[in-house]
């Protein structure tokens, strides 16, 4: 009987979610962090690449939300943050309203030509800049400017095609609202994607607890059970959540 | 203290029209290629110097041409704001097509994400009304104003849209007192687009230049003054050191207007 093949393994970082993942994100992956607002999806991205940087992979945070200024000083909140990840280089911020505006993708819904551009963009600079970790932040953000069910299903084709090919892990961000039910705007987001983790904010006897659910991924193995999350200034801590109280409107 | 009777400085066409204009009005000149209505715009523009601020919009000369010109008339134009629209649109707009061309070609590197815009514009926000209306709507005195050439405006607005940069100008004109003239290609654009800038104007004098046996020949011809159809004049034209003039007494040459394509 053949051995069976041992993924190369992108430890995220934060030891929770490695010990889920049995080591970390198959590398090459694309990843939906999908949550609603507050959940602590951004803050896991930018400690997936910050973790990344220190490792010497060099990481790359596409922000369309949020300025990379504004970011940074909130990453500076952190103790596992070092300023001189960011002046080496080893960790890149882009805002995506300056990429578009440079590529003159200015249509509110973007035509496929544009969506080419802007894939051929996003792959010309991880592979010039020999980026191994990926963030982009959101994908909602993006997809509501693509808007087509069949250009969002090939834009994450392709995107991800592209990422992988490169050995670049990639975290998309998708905000959904707190009703359950589906992790993207779209709903097709989730189907393209190597892996989904869930975050959620649970109630349980009048405080709101932060839940994480690794819900698929693709080339491993992992646990399906929920964490609590607890953002310190030194990470994201995990927690097995203890079902003794069942949370409110969970997933 | 505005001279209501310097239009073009020319007395024979000045002395009939400025005696029917109201205090603010609108012109338009028409006139195909090669029939001399870029320099007859720059003697209407010259006209009010020392009477009125000028404005000078050219939509496709370089400045130094267009000041060049003045001078070799004679007409001083540092009384005169030359405003370089083409070049504007070219910095703004054009050369911004250009770097997202080839930032779509070539693709783009880090520092060029990270760093400013090349050309330090961004989006394409430029907009040709806005620009010259902007300007109109600081000024608070009488004033003249020249637009050589509303074609310009034609390649990038919709008619409906340089309709109503002429209804723009015209309402600021019968406002404080200004004078304006569009100038206009006669043969480039639908007669329709034409007929209603002609509509709007209180005064309409077109240029022609018509080929008899080997020169061409000049007709100056007041086609309209509002109210006053009684002022409508056809007179043979030509240029002389002093810029244009007619010739009262003589025939002016046959003139067909062409029918629009």
């Amino acid at each position: 009987m053949a051995p069976a093949t041992v993924l190369d393994r992108c430890a995220t970082g934060v030891e929770g979610l490695d010990n889920i993942l049995y080591g970390g994100v198959p590398r090459g992956n694309m990843v939906l962090v999908a949550g609603s607002v507050g959940t602590g999806k951004t803050t896991l991205s930018l400690e997936f690449l910050v973790r990344g940087a220190e490792r010497g992979e060099r990481s790359l945070f596409v922000s369309v939300t949020e300025s990379s200024d504004k970011l940074i000083q909130n990453l500076s909140t952190f103790e596992f943050f070092r300023t001189d990840l960011v002046t080496n280089g080893s960790l890149v911020f882009v805002d995506l309203p300056v990429l578009y505006e440079r590529l003159g993708l200015e249509h509110e819904e973007l035509t496929p030509d544009e969506i080419a551009i802007l894939i051929r963009t996003i792959r010309d600079l991880v592979r010039s800049l020999g980026i191994k970790r990926l963030v982009l932040d959101s994908l909602t953000s993006v997809c509501y400017r693509i808007r087509r069910d069949e250009r969002i299903r090939d834009f994450m084709l392709r995107l991800g095609q592209e990422l992988s090919e490169a050995g670049c892990t990639s975290l998309l961000v998708s905000e959904i609202g707190p009703t359950p039910g589906r992790y993207s705007l779209h709903g097709v987001e989730e189907a393209i994607v190597d892996g989904v983790i869930l975050l959620w904010n649970a109630r349980r006897q009048g405080d709101i607890l932060r839940v994480l659910q690794v819900i698929k991924m693709r080339g491993t193995a992992h646990s399906q059970a929920q964490y609590v999350v607890e953002l310190t200034p030194i990470g994201m801590l995990l927690a097995p959540h203890l079902k003794g109280g069942r949370p409110e409107g969970g997933m | 203290m505005v001279d209501p009777h310097r239009i073009f400085g020319i007395p024979e066409v000045d002395g009939p029209i400025s005696t029917a204009l109201p205090p603010g009005w609108l012109a338009v000149l028409t006139g195909s290629s090669a029939s001399g209505a870029p320099l007859l715009a720059k003697q209407f523009a010259h006209a009010g110097v020392g009477s009125l601020p000028v404005l000078f919009y050219t939509t496709y000369e370089r400045t130094i041409d267009v000041k060049k010109a003045f001078e070799d008339f004679g007409w001083d134009p540092s009384s005169i704001q030359v405003v370089n629209l083409a070049d504007e649109y070219y910095e703004r707009v054009l050369i911004r097509g250009l770097e997202v061309a080839t930032a779509r070609e070539k693709g783009l590197s880090l520092a060029q994400i990270t760093g400013d815009s090349p050309s330090g514009h961004t989006g394409s926000a430029f907009s040709l009304t806005s620009r010259m209306l902007s300007d109109l709507a600081a000024i608070d005195t009488p004033f003249r104003l020249v637009l050589d050439s509303v074609d310009f405006f034609f390649e990038v607005l919709s008619p409906a849209d340089v309709t109503t940069v002429a209804r723009q100008i015209r309402f600021r004109c019968q406002t404080i007192g200004g004078h304006a003239m569009l100038a206009v290609h006669s043969r480039a654009h639908d007669t329709r687009v034409v007929g209603a800038l002609e509509d709007l104007a209180d005064v309409v004098v077109d240029l022609r230049a018509t080929p008899q046996g080997r020169k061409y020949e000049h007709t100056l011809s007041v086609e309209k003054v509002r109210n006053r159809p009684d002022l409508q004049q056809i007179a043979r034209a030509r240029v002389t050191e002093q810029g244009w003039v007619v010739d009262p007494g003589a025939d002016p040459p046959a003139v067909h207007r062409p029918t629009s394509p």
